[in-house]
């Protein structure tokens, strides 16, 4: 289980974590959906202690970490259970799609070279890449390389899986490629927090769903709950809105 | 009266020139590796803008950067030893400075020249890494030492190599300044056997030929690493692997 308390953020005056509290199960899968600008990259963002906010601790696994220091032993554990899948993938331009699974291995796990390439084919092949391991990023589409990057974190074995936005800088055509690899490791049972604009997905793959509007948590359910029905009239709004734009949907 | 020119000294003089030559390359690169390590410290702590230190830093990039080489050269072999004899006479120390070689006072101040340049040079090149990867590199839980080494330095070393090799090829060619603290090496070697002949304009030629030979040896090798280090155009796929795959369930 994770618990995140009391965690706060602002950039000047701007406040865009109020108060935060959220209560992550085990093999949960936490849908966090908004408006843009509300706060869900930060939220994911100082979880993964890439940004530090003015307040908040984490327990993880009977550890407190304190989230508002800038260094330390806690926040390197912290680091070393969460893993982090970006919007813009971020693979290490150097490294070919094996080795940028196998850097964590052997760097923080410290495995063996020869486990490591085992364990990273294995991760490879679990999102359909095993046959592009020996290709640099450069030469993989948009879709292969955030297939990768998930694998690089679920290698990991991750306590909780942070997704921000992972297809949203992605072609049409190869978001569903994605989703399909998201879903699969959603299924393994890794606990997750998913940040998405892909509604119809996380309806399906979360199951339990949070609205945040201006830094707060502002509905908090069952994707049944929160989608058919919203509590909250900037939830509805939100909603009608996103119902307008009839984007292309993702059929399950 | 001989000849006005000799042709034939130019290159027989070469082989006893070619005796320093040992003496030139490992100047230039001892100078050149704590150029690199300075270089590196500095371009660090002025990236992560620690206080106190950053000042400092700038300050000796801008003195390195305003003054001569041979003046540096001078300000070392004369400088040095009066900081030991400070250090002496402060603490009742014995440290033994005549035993110093010249070969150290050059080193060291070849090498900091050096170092004002490379930490500019290094700066930018590990500024051009996409703080992307760092980030990612930070999920993972590598510490920054870890990122820097793994994944930084890597990416950061191609984008500086073309300008750290001319910067090697600079150095080579500070070298020749050595004589100001008593070091033997090319240059020094050409006068004194031109000394012997008063076949200076001879000497002066035989020597531009080695640095300049010596200069397309490093442009050709900093083109060969560069080659080498360069993510290929293309590679192949690997035999389709063992399990169904996402790929081929989209069809
Ligand atoms: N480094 C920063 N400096 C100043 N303000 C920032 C910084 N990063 C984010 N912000 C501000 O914080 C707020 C929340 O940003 P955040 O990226 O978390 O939103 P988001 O919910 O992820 O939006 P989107 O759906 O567009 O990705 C925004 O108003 C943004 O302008
Ligand atoms: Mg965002």
């Amino acid at each position: 289980m994770v618990k995140i308390e009391h965690l706060s953020k602002k950039y000047n005056d701007n406040i865009v974590l109020d108060d935060i509290h959220l209560e992550i199960k085990k093999g949960d899968v936490v849908g966090i959906i908004g408006p843009s600008g509300t706060g869900k990259s930060t939220l994911l963002r100082c979880v993964n202690h890439l940004e530090i906010p003015e307040s908040g601790v984490i327990h993880m696994d009977g550890k407190t970490v304190d989230i508002t220091r800038k260094r330390g032993r806690e926040l390197r554990y912290l680091q070393q259970h969460t893993g982090m899948v970006f919007q813009r993938f971020y693979l290490f331009e150097k490294k070919t799609a094996l080795e940028n699974v196998m850097e964590g291995l052997i760097v923080v796990k410290k495995m063996s070279k020869e486990e490591a390439k085992k364990t990273a084919m294995q991760e490879l092949d679990k999102v359909g890449m095993s046959s592009w391991a020996n290709h640099y990023p450069k030469h993989l589409s948009g879709g292969q390389q955030q297939r990768v990057a998930l694998a690089r974190a679920i290698a990991m074995k991750p306590d909780l899986l942070l997704l921000d936005e992972p297809t949203s800088a992605l072609d049409p055509e190869l978001v569903g490629e994605v989703l399909d690899v998201i879903r699969k490791v959603a299924e393994e049972g890794y606990t997750m927090l998913l940040v998405s604009h892909e509604m119809n997905f996380v309806r399906h793959v979360a199951n339990r769903v949070i609205f945040l509007d201006k830094g707060r948590i502002v509905e908090d359910g069952t994707p049944k709950e929160v989608f058919e029905r919203p509590k909250n009239e900037r939830t509805r709004e939100f909603f009608r809105k996103m119902y307008m734009m009839n984007q292309p949907e993702y059929i399950i | 009266m001989g000849k006005l020119f000799d042709l034939k000294l130019v290159f027989t003089s070469i082989p006893e020139l070619l005796e320093k030559l040992p003496i030139t390359l490992e100047l230039a690169g001892l100078a050149m590796v704590l150029g690199l390590l300075l270089g590196l410290l500095m371009a660090i702590i002025k990236i992560k803008k620690i206080k106190g230190l950053t000042q400092i830093i700038n300050f000796i990039i801008s003195a390195i950067r305003g003054t001569p080489v041979i003046v540096q050269l001078y300000i070392a072999f004369f400088g040095i030893p009066m900081f030991f004899k400070y250090l002496n006479q402060r603490f009742g120390t014995n440290l033994a400075v005549a035993d110093i070689p010249g070969f150290v006072y050059a080193v060291v101040a070849l090498g900091l020249n050096q170092s004002a340049f490379c930490a500019e040079i290094i700066r930018s090149a590990l500024q051009a890494v996409n703080e992307g990867q760092i980030e990612a590199a930070q999920a993972l839980g590598m510490t920054y030492l870890q990122t820097l080494r793994r994944i930084i330095l890597p990416q950061a070393f191609e984008v500086a190599l073309p300008t750290l090799g001319n910067s090697l090829i600079s150095i080579i060619k500070s070298t020749s300044l050595a004589f100001t603290c008593a070091v033997v090496e090319l240059t020094a070697q050409g006068r004194i056997i031109a000394g012997r002949s008063y076949r200076y304009f001879e000497l002066y030629i035989s020597l531009a030929i080695i640095y300049w030979v010596i200069t397309i040896i490093i442009e050709q090798a900093i083109k060969f690493i560069e080659k080498k280090i360069r993510i290929p155009d293309q590679v192949a796929l690997l035999p389709a692997a063992n399990s169904r795959s996402v790929e081929e369930e989209h069809g």
